[in-house]
């Protein structure tokens, strides 16, 4: 049993305290936000307790936190999880700066406490279906691979504003994704980018709607990566791996099977609409993964060096989109 | 009403893609198979036997007032001559892609066709295929709005023999040029900028020969909607040909076919038919349906669906891929 400090009271938070609370092997002990009122009403229908970082950080009983405040906090919060002890689930990004993300990890090393980046995409079942074949050799050795990521609409635009961009908010899924599925560093990025959605996304958000990428590893093999901020017809989440001796292929999720066939062709449901419909399983899997970690004392699957290792990849993206050029990939 | 008399057409190679052509045109109600051209005797003969048409040298095929096209579907380094001639003798000129492997030669080629004003007509195949074709009427229809972004795959089978990469142009002019037509094609608007990358993954003897067997590029036009190309010389699951069309208001989709819809469902899994392989099999019904057009494009005097400048823009892009492979850098389209 493990027991935990949930940081943020928003969507996400949401999710993961409904996840924990579901388990046998977790107890939701404290929720904590800056708004109080959010956190209690949060944390009493499931039987835990609004509560303040210090009481959180320094209650013995708590064994780990959960972090899915908003992004500016989360390196801050990890680091002080660190000097209390306690093990840590961050949600993605740890930070959108690379000198803090470092501090983190510095942090982390030195208290050696286990921590956790939701990198939610990998627990996926089909995506982690996939990579354990790809990983058992079902297509031999892997060449190319071609991440489909594109959301169902545009965030708004003050959210815009402060997520850091299309690369550091969103692609830095399909990069985690590129980095996993490739099974080798990238070590240059190529990036265009385009205002294609909405000019507002432009004028106020200071942000791009649309992207494609490439990576590429020393060894020569190469990443595709799409993205638009609004696809119509849902949350379009699809990858394809080529290797040597095949393919495997994850296609979109629907909600049912039921197709319907008439006069003007043959009709299916459309994708899930949002990742928190599509990544349900994912959410709930990779926190399986986080408590599995910490209660037998197993590194974590996705440690924050993964999230350095990202932040390089995103920075180089909006480098090369910037200049127009291919940009390397720091290799330390 | 009179009966119009068939379109007499004189043929240059009895090879591979020859034989697909001449035996679309003897399915034709509107053209007949007159001359065979071919440096293979044996073959030459064997081919216009077959559909009753004789074998001639190109002097006599090109000064029979009779004949009111030729097809060109002879070696790569033969097509910009032969074309000349056509043009000069007059003929409307169905001519195999690509035109040459250089633009110099191609350019040249076109100012003689233009002078002549002969119709020329290039063998961009895909454009013909049943699912592509409709993927693209249904795009300018408007069925998905706007279109943003593009991907297409495009993997072979099996890589050619070394002896024909040697003198294929490499990878962009052989094979990616087909990308490169359908690219322009779904875009709708011409690429402004190209980026490439390639790797001899498949086979260390292509990388020797000068060649690589896989790349990825993105092509993006003035108005920033963009284009994924991957591609490979092997697939070990078959002839890999897919195209995707993502738009302000859809997604449109063309996938593989199989020789079958059946599927085998087993303890093991669910196991459908591999894709067409190769090209002759995949895109046969778009060999049959581009030589009706070019064809019918003739009898109606209309304007050529794939015409020759099609042909130089695609060598064009392939050029300036193969500069930016070389570069490492994403290159301007002149």
């Amino acid at each position: 049993m493990i027991t935990f400090a949930l940081f943020g009271a928003g969507r996400i938070g949401k999710m993961h305290a409904e996840n924990l609370a579901r388990r046998s092997d977790a107890k939701l002990l404290y929720v904590v936000d800056p708004k109080p009122e959010a956190a209690r009403a949060l944390a009493e229908p499931l039987g835990a307790k609004q509560a303040t970082e210090e009481q959180a950080f320094g209650d013995p009983a708590v064994q780990a936190v959960l972090i899915a405040s908003s992004t500016g906090s989360h390196a801050d919060l990890s680091i002080a999880a660190a000097q209390a002890g306690k093990a840590i689930f961050c949600e993605k990004p740890v930070d959108l700066t690379l000198p803090k993300v470092e501090k983190c990890i510095a942090a982390v090393k030195k208290a050696k406490v286990p921590m956790f980046v939701g990198f939610n995409r990998r627990f996926d079942p089909s995506f982690r279906s996939l990579k354990q074949r790809l990983d058992d050799g079902a297509i031999g050795k892997v060449e190319q691979v071609i991440i489909t990521n594109r959301d169902p609409g545009l965030p708004e635009m003050r959210f815009l504003a402060t997520s850091g961009g299309l690369f550091l908010d969103f692609t830095i899924h399909d990069f985690d994704m590129a980095r996993w599925l490739l099974g080798e560093e990238p070590v240059e990025v190529f990036a265009r980018g385009a205002v294609l959605v909405d000019p507002r996304v432009k004028t106020e958000g200071n942000d791009i709607d649309t992207a494609m990428l490439m990576l590429r590893t020393a060894s020569g093999k190469m990443c595709q990566i799409s993205n638009t901020r609004r696809a119509v017809y849902g949350y379009d989440q699809r990858i394809e791996v080529f290797g040597s001796k095949g393919m495997l292929r994850a296609g979109n999720v629907t909600p049912t099977t039921v197709e319907r066939s008439g006069g003007d062709g043959t009709c299916g449901d459309n994708p899930w609409p949002n990742f928190q419909t599509r990544y349900a399983a994912a959410y709930a899997a990779e926190l399986s993964s986080f408590i599995n970690s910490v209660e037998r004392r197993k590194p974590s699957e996705v440690p924050p060096e993964d999230s350095r290792r990202v932040l390089l990849l995103c920075e180089a993206a909006q480098k090369s989109a910037i200049t127009g050029k291919p940009i390397r990939v720091p290799k330390n | 009403m009179p009966e119009i008399a068939p379109l007499q057409i004189a043929q240059f190679g009895a090879g591979r893609i020859g034989q697909i052509h001449a035996s679309n045109i003897a399915a034709l109600k509107d053209a007949r198979l007159r001359y065979v051209v071919d440096v293979n005797a044996a073959a030459a003969q064997k081919l216009a036997a077959r559909y009753g048409a004789k074998v001639v040298s190109e002097r006599e095929a090109f000064a029979d007032r009779e004949v009111g096209a030729v097809l060109i579907a002879s070696s790569t380094d033969t097509h910009a001559r032969l074309a000349i001639a056509a043009a000069r003798a007059g003929k409307p000129i169905f001519c195999e892609k690509p035109i040459d492997l250089s633009l110099k030669k191609v350019d040249d080629c076109l100012a003689e066709v233009q002078k002549a004003g002969v119709p020329m007509f290039v063998g961009f195949n895909r454009r013909f295929d049943p699912s592509f074709s409709a993927l693209k009427r249904r795009l300018d229809a408007g069925e998905v709005g706007a279109v943003e972004q593009v991907v297409i795959t495009s993997r072979d089978p099996a890589p050619p023999p070394l002896a024909y990469l040697k003198v294929s142009g490499g990878m962009f002019r052989d094979m990616t040029i087909h990308d490169f037509d359908m690219a322009r094609w779904l875009l709708g608007e011409e690429p402004v900028e190209v980026f490439a990358w390639g790797e001899a993954l498949v086979d260390p003897k292509i990388a020797k020969a000068g060649d690589i067997d896989s790349a990825m590029l993105i092509l993006r036009t003035a108005s920033d909607k963009m284009c994924h190309i991957n591609n490979s010389r092997r697939a070990v699951y078959g002839y890999d040909q897919r195209i995707e069309v993502f738009g302000a208001r859809g997604l449109l989709r063309a996938e593989n076919l199989g020789e079958t819809t059946v599927e085998q469902f087993t303890a093991r899994g669910t196991v459908s038919d591999r894709p067409l392989d190769f090209f002759l099999e995949r895109y046969a019904e778009a060999y049959r349906i581009e030589l009706a057009s070019f064809v019918s494009a003739l009898k109606q005097e209309s304007e050529m669906p794939v015409g020759a400048h099609d042909g130089r823009r695609a060598l064009v892009l392939a050029e300036a891929a193969i500069k930016s492979l070389k570069s490492g850098k994403a290159e301007l389209i002149p």
